[in-house]
């Protein structure tokens, strides 16, 4: 895309500020509140620690349970947790943006389908190890996105968007179909894992969890916000898009790409974790954020903060047990999102 | 690989024992030996009351199973499940599936008089097929002691062995008396038994694990919980800060290795107990020698006096 077509879109000084003010308040608060909860997070659970004891905890000091609580259990899921709203949150908002349509999420789009084929082939088939499970999961999705955009590519001879959303419909029921086969046939214990992986769950977060994930947040997340002036310009239209200069086939097949490889690396690390991909952008823009970057900053935000703290009620509500991670997100998350639709029309 | 399918039949087992607390009343009062009295399944349905001569039995019960060869009736066998690996002679008998809703043409075409399954409603349309095909159905629930020695009974009578189903019954609770006379005054040791790693799955409270591990002389952390094999967090093991964890030793490898786990005392301070879990895994004749294992990990001071 040139670099006319993007500035082509820019807007003047005075509606440069109005836009800043929009968003930087709910921004803001949306770091303030991550915080908060990261620190909550690690303080509460089943043996609540004073903050203080948490502090000392972090930087190795203290008892050695507290500082195992707080550095092996909780320190890792809980930055899993924000890596895993903030990426899903970043992969909805680009997906809406490049497809036009404020209901396109990652899991849309046959990547969940394609994860938990990966990950549930490989507990059926014996490799249940972590990290195996990750890999196979992030396979599956990879082969599924791949799928699905050449599909797309090879039905309507380029990225189109509504052949998109078929094909990963299309592909999505294909792969619950291989999944349903697959299980009905596993023993009961394989069975239970393979469920539980697809409810979501950050309980078996590592550090390695977090440092995979973060690269690949980095990496697809930091992408996809530089390609944030692109989205504004698709965002116009097709029509408008290419009269502005843009690639509109090459840049949409770019997007999709990476936001799909951005869930795909989400799922890979803690299963299905659905709603807030679709959600948390819807949010963001309701809040103000319009334009794309501001817009997937604000979402990576506040998907961090949901996950956060959608996983502190997930390991406290019901204790012993945890709940799924999956369904507290869309606990949490419908209600705020129907108090919000009054906005978002 | 043995090892890791009795522990999922462990856990299948326990898991499915946590339907049948309202059962174990019944359980408890086995019927008198030499005759099933006019008494129902776990379904509810007729047990059979007379000696099937020359069955042929089909058991989709590993319990069960192992309890038919130790009457001396394994040649009745035309069936069994996946998981009926013992004794060794048992795995000559055809494979017919895992034992939750079984195949019932493929079962039916080995001729049964005699069906054993488990009573789970995963099986009940199979059970009522086998019944109106005219084939006597056992639906059994073998999740606790007494439900061994209530099935010994009823197979004992079925297969015209009931002297052999005594001597059975007789040595296990024999052995069982044994251990706990053996530890009896010891300083009982908290003890967690984790069966699953994802989601996080313990020993809790109504399977025959449970029971073995109270005669061996430990008090689980986590009886209090009614389902014998409850889902439950890493926090709350730490919480409950038990003195030994007790698991398989490729499990024990794993928790070594694992961050997470090291947030348990008891693991970081390298108290694991390995259990046998070729012997604890069944709910059968080898009840009596795991209680006496456990007793002996758990309580090596009073090896001497176990039998």
């Amino acid at each position: 895309m040139s670099k006319r077509a993007g500035n082509s879109v820019g807007v003047n000084a005075s509606q440069k500020g109005a836009v800043r003010s929009s968003h930087w308040k709910p921004l803001v608060l949306g770091v303030v509140a991550l915080c908060v909860l990261c620190v909550l997070g690690l303080a509460i659970g089943a043996i609540s620690i004073p903050i203080a004891d948490v502090l000392r905890a972090v930087s190795g000091n203290g008892d050695a349970g507290t500082v195992a609580i707080v550095r092996e259990l909780r320190g890792p899921r809980v930055l899993l947790a924000a890596l895993i709203g903030a990426g899903l949150s970043v992969s909805g908002g680009a997906l809406q943006g490049t497809l036009r349509n404020p209901l396109a999420e990652p899991f849309l789009l046959g990547v969940s389908g394609g994860a938990a084929v990966g990950a549930v082939a490989a507990m059926v088939f014996g490799a249940t190890h972590p990290l195996a499970v990750t890999l196979a999961a992030f396979a599956g999705a990879a082969v599924a996105t791949i799928t699905v955009s050449l599909v797309a590519r090879v039905v309507a001879g380029r990225t189109d968007a509504r052949m998109l959303l078929m094909a990963g419909v299309v592909v999505g029921a294909f792969a619950n179909a291989v999944i349903m086969v697959a299980l009905a046939g596993a023993p009961a214990a394989e069975l239970r894992g393979a469920l539980w992986w697809m409810m979501g769950s950050v309980s078996d977060a590592t550090w390695g969890d977090v440092g995979r994930l973060a690269v690949a947040v980095l990496v697809f997340g930091g992408a996809l916000m530089w390609l944030a002036r692109e989205l504004d310009v698709l965002a116009l239209g097709e029509e408008p898009a290419a009269a502005l200069g843009a690639n509109v086939d090459r840049t949409s097949r770019q997007i999709f790409l990476l936001a799909s490889f951005l869930a795909a690396a989400t799922v890979a690390a803690a299963g299905l974790v659905g709603f807030v991909g679709l959600v948390v952008p819807n949010i963001a823009r309701a809040l103000g954020a319009r334009r794309h970057r501001p817009m997937l900053v604000v979402s990576a935000v506040y998907g961090a903060a949901l996950l956060v703290f959608a996983d502190l009620v997930a390991r406290t509500a019901r204790t012993p047990q945890e709940l799924p991670l999956g369904a507290i997100t869309a606990l949490i998350g419908v209600p705020f999102f129907l108090a919000q639709l009054r906005r978002l029309h | 690989m043995t090892s890791r399918v009795l522990l999922l039949a462990l856990v299948c087992s326990v898991v499915a024992c946590a339907k049948s607390e309202t059962n174990t009343d019944s359980a408890n009062r086995p019927p008198p030996l030499g005759r099933v009295p006019a008494d129902t399944d776990d379904f509810g349905a007729l047990l059979p009351v007379d000696t099937l001569a020359g069955a042929r039995v089909v058991s989709l019960v590993p319990a069960a199973t192992e309890l038919i060869y130790a009457m001396g009736r394994g040649n009745r066998l035309v069936g069994r499940t996946t998981w009926d690996l013992f004794p060794d002679s048992a795995r000559l008998v055809p494979n017919m599936g895992d034992g939750i809703r079984p195949n019932v043409e493929v079962v039916l075409a080995a001729k049964p008089t005699l069906v054993v399954l488990y009573a789970s409603m995963a099986n009940k349309a199979a059970a009522d097929a086998f019944a109106n095909a005219g084939i006597a159905v056992m639906s059994t629930r073998v999740d606790r002691i007494a439900d061994f020695e209530r099935l010994s009974r009823q197979l004992g009578v079925v297969l015209n062995a009931q002297q052999r189903a005594q001597q059975v019954v007789d040595t296990v609770k024999a052995t069982l008396a044994s251990v706990r006379d053996a530890v009896d005054g010891v300083v009982r040791p908290t003890v967690v038994w984790p069966l699953y790693d994802s989601p996080v799955m313990v020993l809790g409270h109504g399977s025959f694990v449970a029971e073995l591990l109270d005669i061996a002389g430990a008090t689980n952390v986590f009886a209090d919980l009614a389902k014998p094999s409850p889902e439950v967090t890493i926090e709350e093991i730490v919480k409950r800060n038990p003195d030994f964890v007790m698991t398989s030793p490729v499990s024990a490898m794993r928790f070594a290795s694992s961050a997470k786990w090291k947030a348990v005392r008891a693991v970081r301070e390298k108290n694991v107990l390995l259990v046998d879990t070729l012997l604890t895994g069944r709910p059968t004749v080898t009840l009596g020698m795991a209680a006496v294992s456990l007793a002996k990990v758990l309580h090596p001071d009073r090896a001497s006096r176990l039998p």
